[in-house]
Formats: C-alpha cells, sequence, structure tokens
C-alpha cells in the first residue's frame, strides 16, 4: 500500500524515472539470481496485466482501455490513458499555412501563438473531447497550424468557426444594466403563465397515456423536449444521488418503485417530468467515512443508483421572456484600432506589465473612453469572452496605455498573446485536411488487431513446432512482451495510430528474431557435444553481440525518423522502438531465467525436446 | 554445406538482372505517387442501400459541372474519389452533390483527405532526408562495431557492404511498386516510405548477423582462407536468416489478408522488403566482402 500511496504523489515523469533507475538496477543483478529474476518476471507481469485490463470498444470520451474498479489501485491505473489516433477513433486533422507577412519578424512568435490560442478556445467551446493546436515552424522559417479534432459531427462548421480572424473588443459599463432582477411588464406576465399552463395540461395529457400503457420511448422521441435524451426514449442512465435537482430526486429515489411511472407530472425549474423508473441498484463502493474531530468512523451512506427516463415539457421562465441586460456595451474602438501589445517592467519595482500601443484612430477613442471612465473598468473582450478588465485611472491621450496588476511574468505574457491575436492580422490558410469517419476508424482498429493476434498465433505455432520446448517458453516469453508493451504503451502516452500498430506487429517479428538467434546458437552448441546447461550459456553469450548490432541499427533508423519524419512515420518509430527496448528484456532475460530453471537432466534424458538439427558432415 | 560464396557469380548475375530492370522500369515509369506526396484530394463515401456505379456518379459531377473528378469502386458499398486538392467549400460542394443526388441519409463519409503541393513536396524531402540519413548513420554505426576486425578487410567495407545489400533490396523493392503503379495503379503513401525504412533496418539487420559471425569466426580461424570463413558464417546462420524472415513473414500474411485496405500497399511492400533482405544477406553482401579482399589480394 505504502509504495502505491508513494505513487500516487508522483507525477508521471518521476514514475517514469523511477522504473527507469530500477529497470537499470534490475539488469545489472540478473545475470546470476535465476530465482530472483523469475519472481521479479512474475510479479512485471502481473501488473502489465493489471495495467492492460480488458479491452473495450472506445467509449465515448474516447478512453478505450480501463482497468476494472474493483481492482487494487485501479484508480492509478487509470491516470494513463490508452490514446488511439485520430485514423484509428475518426477525426479530422487540418493543416494551416499562417501568413505572417504583414508583421514585423520580432512579433511572429508571439502572434502565431496568440492565433493558436484563439483556435484552442474555440474548438474548447464547439466541444471536441481533448482538441490539439500545434504550431509547427518549416524549414523556410514559415508557420504552420495543426488543428486535431476528434469526433466532430460537423467539420465544416469547425473549420468555418477555426478561419473566422479573432474580435477583439473594447467595452465599456452599460448605463442600463441595474444587476437587479428582471421585471415582467403585465402583459409579459400573462403571456408566460398561458404558456405555462399549455405545458401542464400538455404534460398531463401524455402522462395519462404512458399510464394507459403506450410505449415510454415512443412517448419520449415524440414530445420529449429534452434535446439530450429525447432520442434515447428518454433515457438517463444510471445516477447515484446529487446528479438531478431535487424534485427530481424525490421522485425516483423515494417516491417510485422499479418499473412505476409517475402519476402526475413532476415540476422543476425546467419543467413538467413525466418519469419512470426502471431499476434501481447498490453501487459497488459500498463504504464511506467521515472524520470528525479527528476519529474516522463507518458512515452509512445512501448509495443507490437509479435508472430512470423522463419526458420534459419545458416551461419558460421570466429570463426567457426578457433577455437579460448586458452588464457591458460596445465600444468603437476593436484590435484594428490596436497597433501592438508588448510586455514591459515597471522602472520602479521590475514587475511585467502589459503595454498596448493604438494607432491614431484608436488613440483618439481610447482617450475618449478614458475620459468618460475614469474610476470604472473598462472590459477587454476577445472572440466574445472577457481576458481582461482593467479600471482606468485616469484619462489616457497620445494612443499608449499599460496595464498594470499582479501580473507574473506568464499571465502579462498570456494577455499580451490574446491582445496580439486581436490586434496583428494572421490570416490562415488551410492547406491539408484528412479526415477520417469513426467507422472507419473502428474497423481499421478491429482489422489490424485481429489480423495482428492471428498472425502472432502463426508465429507462436511455428516456433513451437520447430523448437519445441524452448519455443513454448519464447512464446511465453512473446505473450509477455505483448504485456508489457500495450502497458508501456499507455504508459508513457503513445497515441496508437494505424503505423504504430505496423510498428508493433514488426516489433514482434524483431523479438522473435532474438529468440532465433538464441535457439541456433543453442543447436549448434549441443552439436558440439556440450551439456545442455553449459550450451545454454555460451548461446546466450555468443548471440548477445549480434542481437545488440542488429538492434541498435533498427533503433538509429527509428530514431532518425522520429527526428525528421512525419506523424505517420513518428508513430510507427514511436512503437517500434520501444518494441526493440522490450523485447531485448523478454528475449534474453525472461526466456534464459526460464530456460536455466528446465531441469537439465531430464532435457538430456528426453533428447526431443529440443531440436538439435541434423547431425553436420563436416 | 551449401557453396554459396563459391557460386557467388550465379547471384551476382541473378541480382544485376533484377536491379538493372528495377532501374529501367523506374526510369520509364517512375514511382505513381498518391495525394501525400503529389497533392490532391482522396475521399471515400460510403452508400447505406444501393450504391451507385461509377458511370451514374460521373454523370452527377458532370451535370454539377465539377470537372477532374476519377471515381471508383471500392469494398461492398464505398467509392472512391480522386480530384485535385480541394478547399473547404469545394469539399462541402462535392459532398452536396452525392447527397442532393443519392439522398442526405444515404451517403457517409467516411474519409476525406485533401493535400496542398506545398505540404506533398515537403513530405517527399523529409522522407530522402529520412533515408539519406539513416543510411549514412548505418555505415558509421556497423564501422564501430566492428572496428576490431580490419583483416583481411577494413571494417568500414563491412558497412559499405551492407549498404550495397541494402541498396538492392530498396531499388528492387521501389522497381516492382514502379510497375505495379504503372500496370495496376497502386499509388504510393507515406506509409510506404514507411515501410522502405523498415526494409532498410530489417535489411541491415539481417546483414549484420551474418557478418557478425564471420567477424566471430576469423578470431579463431587461423589458416582459414577468407572465402572459406565467410562460406561457413553464411551456413551458420543461415537457419536463422531463413526463420526469422518466415516467422515475421506470418504476421505480415495475415495483416496483408484481414489487416484492412489502408496498409495492404504497406505490408505488401515490407513483404517483398524482407524476401529481398534475407535474400541478399546469405547470397550478396558476404560475397561481396570476399570480391573485395580478392581485389585487395591482386593488387599486391
Amino acid at each position: 500500500m505504502t509504495i502505491i500511496g508513494r505513487y500516487l504523489m508522483l507525477n508521471k515523469d518521476e514514475i517514469l524515472l523511477d522504473f527507469t533507475l530500477f529497470y537499470l538496477k534490475f539488469m545489472a543483478v540478473t545475470r546470476k539470481r535465476t530465482g530472483l529474476t523469475v519472481v521479479f518476471i512474475i510479479i512485471l507481469t502481473i501488473l502489465a496485466v493489471l495495467f492492460d485490463g480488458h479491452i473495450s470498444p472506445v467509449k465515448e470520451d474516447g478512453r478505450t482501455w480501463s482497468v476494472p474498479e474493483w481492482m487494487p489501485g485501479a484508480a492509478f491505473w487509470n491516470k494513463f490513458d490508452f490514446h488511439l489516433g485520430l485514423d484509428l477513433k475518426g477525426g479530422t486533422q487540418l493543416l494551416y499555412q499562417a501568413d505572417t507577412s504583414k508583421i514585423d519578424s520580432q512579433d511572429a512568435d508571439s502572434a502565431v501563438a496568440g492565433v493558436r490560442d484563439v483556435i484552442e478556445r474555440r474548438v474548447n467551446a464547439f466541444g471536441v473531447a481533448e482538441p490539439l493546436v500545434q504550431i509547427n515552424k518549416t524549414q523556410e522559417g514559415g508557420y504552420r497550424l495543426i488543428v486535431e479534432l476528434a469526433g466532430v459531427k460537423d467539420v465544416n462548421q469547425a473549420i468555418q468557426m477555426i478561419g473566422e480572424t479573432p474580435l477583439l473588443e473594447f467595452k465599456e459599463q452599460n448605463i442600463d444594466y441595474s444587476g437587479e432582477e428582471i421585471k415582467l411588464t403585465a402583459e409579459q406576465q400573462k403571456e408566460m403563465d398561458d404558456y405555462n399552463e399549455a405545458a401542464k395540461k400538455k404534460a398531463e395529457e401524455i402522462s395519462q397515456r404512458a399510464l394507459a400503457g403506450e410505449d415510454f420511448g415512443n412517448l419520449a422521441r415524440e414530445f420529449s423536449e429534452d434535446a439530450g435524451s429525447k432520442d434515447n426514449g428518454g433515457d438517463l442512465g444510471w445516477a447515484s444521488k446529487g446528479t438531478f435537482v431535487p424534485e427530481f430526486e424525490k421522485t425516483i429515489f423515494d417516491d417510485l418503485k422499479p418499473g412505476e411511472i409517475t402519476a402526475v407530472p413532476v415540476k422543476t425549474q425546467f419543467g413538467y417530468h413525466i418519469i419512470k423508473k426502471a431499476e434501481e441498484r447498490q453501487a459497488e463502493s459500498g463504504e464511506a467515512t467521515a472524520t470528525i474531530n479527528g476519529t474516522t468512523t463507518a458512515v452509512a451512506v445512501d448509495n443507490r443508483e437509479v435508472l430512470s427516463a423522463h419526458i420534459l415539457i419545458a416551461i419558460k421562465t421570466a429570463k426567457d421572456m426578457v433577455p437579460p441586460v448586458d452588464q457591458w456595451s460596445n465600444t468603437q474602438l476593436s484590435g484594428k484600432n490596436l497597433k501592438r501589445a508588448s510586455v514591459q517592467y515597471t522602472q520602479s519595482t521590475g514587475e511585467p506589465q502589459v503595454s498596448l500601443e493604438f494607432d491614431d484612430e484608436g488613440a483618439r477613442l481610447f482617450e475618449e473612453i478614458t475620459a468618460r471612465n475614469v474610476g470604472k473598468p473598462v472590459a477587454i473582450y476577445l472572440d466574445g469572452e472577457p481576458i481582461s478588465v482593467p479600471t482606468v485611472n485616469e484619462k489616457i491621450t497620445g494612443g499608449k496605455a499599460v496595464i498594470t496588476g499582479r501580473f507574473n511574468l506568464k499571465e502579462s505574457k498570456d494577455l499580451v498573446q490574446k491582445l496580439n491575436a486581436g490586434a496583428l492580422p494572421v490570416p490562415i490558410n488551410l492547406i491539408s485536411q484528412k479526415t477520417v469517419g469513426p467507422s472507419l476508424g473502428q474497423k481499421s482498429v478491429e482489422q489490424s488487431l485481429v489480423a495482428g493476434l492471428w498472425g502472432l498465433l502463426a508465429i507462436a505455432v511455428f516456433i513451437i513446432l520447430y523448437y519445441r520446448l524452448p519455443g513454448l517458453i519464447a512464446v511465453l516469453a512473446l505473450m509477455i512482451y505483448a504485456l508489457i508493451s500495450m502497458a508501456s504503451y499507455r504508459l508513457l502516452n503513445v497515441t496508437l495510430t494505424l503505423s504504430g500498430i505496423a510498428g508493433f506487429i514488426i516489433s514482434v517479428g524483431m523479438a522473435v528474431d532474438a529468440n532465433v538467434l538464441v535457439f541456433e546458437r543453442l543447436k549448434e552448441e549441443l552439436q558440439r557435444g556440450r551439456g545442455f546447461g553449459s550450451a545454454l550459456e555460451e548461446a546466450f553469450k555468443r548471440s548477445w553481440s549480434s542481437i545488440v548490432d542488429s538492434n541498435v541499427s533498427t533503433l538509429i533508423t527509428c530514431g532518425i525518423l522520429i527526428w525528421v519524419g512525419t506523424s505517420v512515420m513518428k508513430g510507427f518509430a514511436i512503437t517500434l522502438s520501444i518494441g526493440i527496448l522490450i523485447s531485448m528484456f523478454t528475449a534474453i532475460i525472461v526466456t534464459r531465467s526460464f530456460m536455466r530453471l528446465l531441469p537439465a537432466k531430464l532435457i538430456e534424458g528426453q533428447r526431443w525436446l529440443i531440436w538439435r538439427g541434423k547431425k553436420s558432415n563436416k | 554445406m551449401l557453396r554459396i560464396v563459391y557460386k557467388r557469380k550465379i547471384f551476382f548475375i541473378i541480382s544485376l538482372v533484377l536491379f538493372v530492370a528495377a532501374i529501367i522500369a523506374l526510369s520509364l515509369w517512375g514511382l505513381k505517387l498518391g495525394i501525400d506526396f503529389a497533392g490532391g484530394t482522396l475521399a471515400e463515401y460510403s452508400f447505406n442501400d444501393s450504391r451507385p456505379d461509377v458511370g451514374q456518379v460521373r454523370d452527377v459531377f458532370e451535370q454539377a459541372s465539377i470537372e477532374d473528378v476519377q471515381v471508383q469502386l471500392a469494398g461492398d458499398k464505398e467509392i472512391v474519389l480522386r480530384t485535385k486538392s480541394l478547399n473547404e467549400e469545394e469539399h462541402q460542394e462535392l459532398f452536396a452533390v452525392l447527397k442532393n443526388s443519392f439522398g442526405a441519409d444515404k451517403v457517409v463519409e467516411n474519409k476525406f483527405e485533401s493535400i496542398g503541393p506545398v505540404v506533398g513536396n515537403e513530405l517527399k524531402n523529409k522522407a530522402i532526408t529520412a533515408l539519406l540519413l539513416s543510411s549514412l548513420f548505418i555505415i558509421l554505426y556497423i564501422a564501430l562495431a566492428f572496428r576490431k576486425v580490419s583483416r583481411p578487410v577494413q571494417s568500414w567495407k563491412y558497412g559499405v557492404g551492407a549498404i550495397i545489400a541494402l541498396i538492392h533490396d530498396l531499388t528492387i523493392v521501389m522497381g516492382i511498386f514502379s510497375a505495379l503503379g504503372h500496370f495496376l495503379g497502386y499509388e504510393l503513401d507515406m506509409f510506404f516510405v514507411t515501410s522502405l525504412l523498415t526494409i532498410l533496418g530489417y535489411s541491415v539487420n539481417d546483414t549484420i548477423v551474418v557478418y557478425d559471425r564471420t567477424r566471430e569466426n576469423l578470431f579463431h580461424s587461423a589458416g582459414e582462407k577468407f572465402e572459406d570463413t565467410v562460406n561457413r558464417s553464411i551456413n551458420e546462420t543461415m537457419a536463422r536468416s531463413i526463420n526469422t524472415g518466415f516467422a515475421t513473414m506470418l504476421t505480415l500474411i495475415f495483416l496483408y489478408f484481414f489487416g484492412g485496405e489502408s496498409i495492404r500497399i504497406f505490408v505488401l511492400s515490407l513483404m517483398l522488403g524482407i524476401f529481398f533482405g534475407t535474400y541478399s544477406s546469405i547470397f550478396i553482401a558476404s560475397p561481396l566482402l570476399v570480391v573485395w579482399q580478392k581485389l585487395g589480394e591482386k593488387k599486391k
């Protein structure tokens, strides 16, 4: 427990470093102590199995694998994710050329970074899981932006949104804004009441139909106004307490029994709900503790979960009738008036501050705004989001202003980047687009996995038939190899692409090669008349240099691919090089340790256990 | 024991013929580059119910005056379109034409790739850089690994021998794909370059294992002729070369048939590369060392 506890506090890099050091120390001691090694291999394998968990289809949040909750330390293992590339889970990769010709070269880095931030924010707002927006400098010094979007249904809309020029606005406080609650006129109040009365009637009608035995799912699909659950027949999934609003919760947890439908629609802030409780169960984590005054006691917790469905008939509230008055109103000053923003340091304290420089028109507008708002805040908006709300100290003339505050350097740089994104024109131009539909990606995963598994099986059969007992051990080592590889992809956060899977499969070939080298050597040494024990040691010793040389040359190729290659090449090279490093371990240490455990006498007696080749006739 | 080194002329002639044929194919037809390198658009659509035939799709595009679209059938219900590089508006227009003609909910876009010519050129450069750099570093590594062996053949010559075998393998594979591209329309993508680099790794790897044995045998081969040592080394490592090649080939065969359309060319190229890589490490790379050594003897 303490070990796990310790690891929970470390970050991923530290864990990796720790493992690597352990691995190296371990390689040093294992030369002699077979028993210890075998114990270690078994532990490592069990860890890898835990780590790999079970294979499941791609889940909605993009995770594909997870360790079941009941396993010890599941929370820890699940920290590491198994990433699938866009070609496997489906998604779009967009490549933009950033045109920095209109701005000073010294500002280019910051300006392009600003564009990246803008795109990132827009993509996030679009609801994309784990979007990736990267800047790539080309060899000619140009800038490229790579945008990866997973699981976007409407790529066209995303492209439109990304391509828009960022909008930087300066706003001042709205005089109409009072901050008070909305008051409706009598007419509006009546309109709202009428609407809600009609909604109530409608809900009651549907409720009757549902109680009369009509299919709940069909009713939900036809009438429900909850866009999120409507198409699933109103299904809300399993939920524990605290998920829904109190009125709803009381109904499904206390009032209804499984299978029942509400007799009268339940009213909440959203509207009228016709609710069906399908099932109830106890959640698995049944215990909870509370710490009061330093003593920990077990507490009875309501850990029921309920599977329910509902049909919503929405009602209107005052906010729907009168849109709230915005706190801020627009000014004419915008990003096109801002020449540039930069980080400066105050002369007195050396603290970073953000300086703004306007063009002539901007200077005039800014003077007017600051004159109107002395002692009041003004807001700077980028793409409709406030990025800074400084208070005006005095009227500012001359078109130069500074924003001071308790900035650290990073914060001030961030702000400058955002301001420049609106100030410096960096048009972006879509030069390449790759979209893979989710079904095609899913198909690719399945096909390559199935093919890979068959291939592995074929290799296993071949090796066992040819080399017999050592072959069996090699297959065992190969299985351990596959498990550890999978675990390390998760641990190292490798993004698995189609080319990555190909790299893994090729690395299996390399892992086999190391074993084949050793076994052929073993055969020769046995032919020379050595006993099994000494032939084994000799075989491992002699084949070592071949294994190292051949693997190093492959690693060199991988290194160069990772260095200069494209993402397809990189994906391949990364899994291949991880595979090679692990296969050196499994093919040498795992195979050798297990072979050493074999009873030499038995093998001497049962000669058929090892393929010894034909008597050579030299 | 097989007398490979002594019959080296036969293998040299076979390889030379293949090599020259490959060069001729490459200079006549070149490599048929896919959109990854040449730029352009590749799109795949699948149809839920009935798939229109090529003629229907062509007509539809003609009516909408979208030009230069190549239409191909693929799989059971897919069509593949190839055309010049499209921007997003043109893309939507293309898709809209299909949806309007064959039903909006009947057509699904499986894949859409549009690559500008600039990007294609960059990829080409990257691929060539990667190939050249890898070759260079591998010669250096081999020279380093074999530095203790300097008689009767200097260590760097092992490096050069491995590279000659490598060029032999890569050229023949590319030659075959040049022919496949010309006659069957196989287009080469990013995966193909990756496969070439894998072949590079494998070929060198395979050659090194044989050289390694030669190196080992040279240390205790007093009085034996170089030729005999090399021939013995080839024979001793032959089973390993063939078994490893066979095992890798087994996986590739499964990948070829069940691994899906998108990696088929990649896998085919790997199979060819592993075949020739194994062949050259046995029949070309080591006999070359002997030729080199004999040339050296004659000079003296």
